[in-house]
């Protein structure tokens, strides 16, 4: 009992960390939103310094460009710390992995930043930025959910007999997420704000938007059908369908901002804040839907693999309330 | 070319070959255990595996298009011109209502909205119905005894083109230049700006330039038509510059008139180019020895594209408009 007092101290101060690494990750998304969507991801054409300093006088652009930086930066530096803390408090091997892949997340992210700027923004390398900016926001949320104590103290839920196993349903919404998340980078990185988004990639991302709908909707709505009495589930369910209609309404608004942009003499506010806050939403549904299909593949998991999972953590398995 | 080619060929026979190779080995080894064992096979299907990416490479990348704006070595050995020349004039109007400019938010860096307070959109400047910052070329034609503008040499000038930076704003908003002629870009303000020119053919490059900076001199390899310039820092800021093989080229003023002096006697098709995707209108134009042709252009409502055909043409004498805008 008292080793497992202790682990859940332990925990709760790790579960916060992470919590506020991927909160600082989630802010760095948008940072880098607002480069792009302000077109300044060359206001300075050197890198890892920006004009050959640390801290330049951040007028013009150069304010989203190193501001990005900074906040970038700071997000490293909080990654090894949480990757530390994890090394250190950390028992189970699985999330001690993911400690360390986070950490070489965030190094190749900082690599890709500096080859995108050195490169002069190539849409490839600019499309590799900002999808593993989210496959690194999807680790830092993993190691959140992963450290929480309504992680730790879930217990398996009775096995589904009817119906299309949920686990599949959410994990086939997260990775239609993942894939529109990539196609909305492409769409992004391809035209700047002073030139005509291509025809093809919107019609794209419309597509995925409906495919994004339909898997989404049909997870969430079969969860909450499901598992009604289940806040654990229900909740990131819930709220994964609110931000799914407002992540909508913000894309058919991004389209029609962005569509008058190249008319504007300059990226204007309207423009700037529509799409980023599409991007941040975008990130949240898949931040959401990350929390819900964990959770489900954990109550859905075989009572035995769950008791594997307790005995790494040297906790008592006979005693589910322990942790 | 040739090399290019070659070269090509050479990947292609051997990329067959390869595939040949490959084709044997798997009927001889029938298992597939067999063929990722044998050492032998590990080595021929790296190397067939290479060299088909490479000739994969090769074929994607397609035959590269003739680039007919590189001097050639036959039009390298050519001799300048040094016949009889003329002068190609014009205005360049705006029929209906111009677009109003657009002012510019400068608060992002205060030292622009402090030396420019009123600084607005200049890519559609209208005075009395003329236009101005438009781009007019001499596309292409034949000098008088049929031989091509393009096969003569033209030499470069020494003297420098000079884009400045002054109130956030680029000075002049559209300029020409021969093809590695120097370009000198300046910066008049306290602040600092990012060249940065994004061309098609020629090399991207994007330069810093801080207040107080010594000048930015660069040159174009290659002629483009035309090469967009922006500055990173701030976004309103553009210029276009048109790279030119020969020096047939001119910038309508703020009264739209142009002058492309010492065009050779011949029969030319003259483009006008504006910024904006407006479609570049062309015109045939002959040029009389010691005489002028003239060209007027017609942008905005009802513009047609292009004016055809040949202006009547007689000598230091103004011609009539055909299809008049």
């Amino acid at each position: 009992m008292a080793i497992g007092n202790r682990q859940l101290a332990m925990s709760k101060g790790l579960n916060r960390f992470a919590i506020l690494v991927a909160c600082a990750t989630f802010f760095l998304i948008i940072a880098g939103a607002l480069v792009t969507s302000n077109d300044a991801g060359l206001a300075t054409p050197d890198w890892p310094l920006s004009n050959g300093q640390f801290f330049p006088k951040m007028v013009g652009n150069l304010f989203w460009e190193h501001g990005h930086r900074m906040v970038a930066t700071t997000v490293g530096m909080l990654t090894i710390v949480l990757t530390i803390f994890i090394l250190v408090k950390e028992k189970r091997q699985w999330v001690r992995r993911l400690g360390i892949f986070a950490l070489l997340a965030v190094i190749a992210q900082g690599l890709l930043g500096g080859l995108t700027v050195k490169l002069m923004l190539p849409l490839a390398v600019s499309t590799a930025h900002a999808t593993l900016a989210q496959l690194f926001f999807c680790t830092t949320v993993s190691l959140a959910v992963f450290t929480s104590r309504s992680w730790i103290e879930a217990w398996p839920l009775p096995e589904e007999k009817e119906g299309f196993p949920l686990r599949y349903l959410c994990a086939a919404a997260l990775v239609t997420i993942f894939l529109q998340l990539i196609i909305g980078a492409t769409l992004r990185h391809s035209a700047t704000w002073d030139k005509p988004l291509p025809v093809e990639l919107v019609l794209t991302h419309i597509g995925g938007a409906f495919a994004v709908t339909l898997a989404l909707g049909g997870a969430a709505i079969s969860v909450l059908r499901r598992h009604k009495n289940e806040a654990f589930l229900t909740r990131p369910a819930m709220l994964a369908l609110m931000l799914l209609v407002v992540q909508l309404f913000l894309g058919l608004a991004a389209y029609l901002t962005r569509q008058a942009s190249p008319h504007d003499p300059q990226p204007l506010n309207p423009m700037i804040g529509i799409t980023v806050a599409h991007v941040a939403c975008g990130a949240l549904v898949f931040a959401t839907t990350i929390v819900l299909t964990l959770r489900i593949f954990k109550v859905s998991q075989p009572v035995l693999q769950d008791y594997r999972i307790r005995q790494d953590l040297h906790v008592n398995p006979e005693n589910p309330v322990i942790l | 070319m040739i090399f290019v080619l070659l070269c090509g060929h050479l990947i292609c026979v051997t990329f067959r070959v390869r595939v040949a190779s490959v084709l044997q080995l798997t009927r001889k080894y029938l298992s597939l255990e067999d063929l990722i064992m044998n050492k032998q096979t590990k080595v021929w299907l790296v190397l067939s595996i290479a060299l088909s990416l490479l000739a994969l490479g090769s074929a994607c990348g397609g035959a590269k298009a003739p680039d007919t704006n590189t001097p050639t070595s036959e039009t390298a050995a050519a001799a300048p011109y040094s016949g009889p020349t003329g002068t190609i004039t014009g205005v360049i109007s705006y029929n209906g209502t111009p677009p109003a400019p657009k002012k510019i938010d400068t608060t992002a860096d205060p030292v622009c909205g402090q030396k420019n307070p009123n600084l607005s959109t200049d890519d559609t400047i209208v005075k009395d119905g003329k236009l101005a910052n438009v781009f007019v070329y001499v596309k292409e034609g034949s000098v008088e005894g049929g031989k091509k503008v393009g096969d003569y040499t033209w030499a470069t000038p020494t003297s420098e083109v000079q884009l400045d930076q002054n109130g956030c704003h680029y000075a002049p908003h559209v300029l020409g230049l021969m093809v590695n002629q120097k370009l000198r870009v300046t910066n008049s303000d306290q602040t600092q700006h990012n060249i940065h020119p994004t061309p098609k053919l020629n090399q991207e490059w994007n330069q810093t330039q801080s207040a107080g900076a010594p000048p930015i001199e660069k040159a174009f390899a290659r002629p483009e038509v035309l090469i967009p310039v922006k500055c990173n820092q701030h976004p309103w800021m553009k210029a276009y510059i048109g790279v030119m093989k020969t020096p047939f080229f001119s910038v309508s003023g703020g009264d739209g008139a142009f002058e492309i002096k010492g065009v050779p006697a011949g029969t030319y098709t003259v483009v006008a180019w504006r910024e904006g995707g407006a479609p570049e209108k062309t015109m045939q134009v002959t040029v009389p020895a010691n005489g002028s042709a003239k060209a007027d252009f017609a942008f905005g409502e009802g513009a047609t594209s292009s004016v055809k055909p040949s202006l009547q043409m007689m000598p230091a004498i103004e011609f009539p408009m055909l299809g008049k805008h």
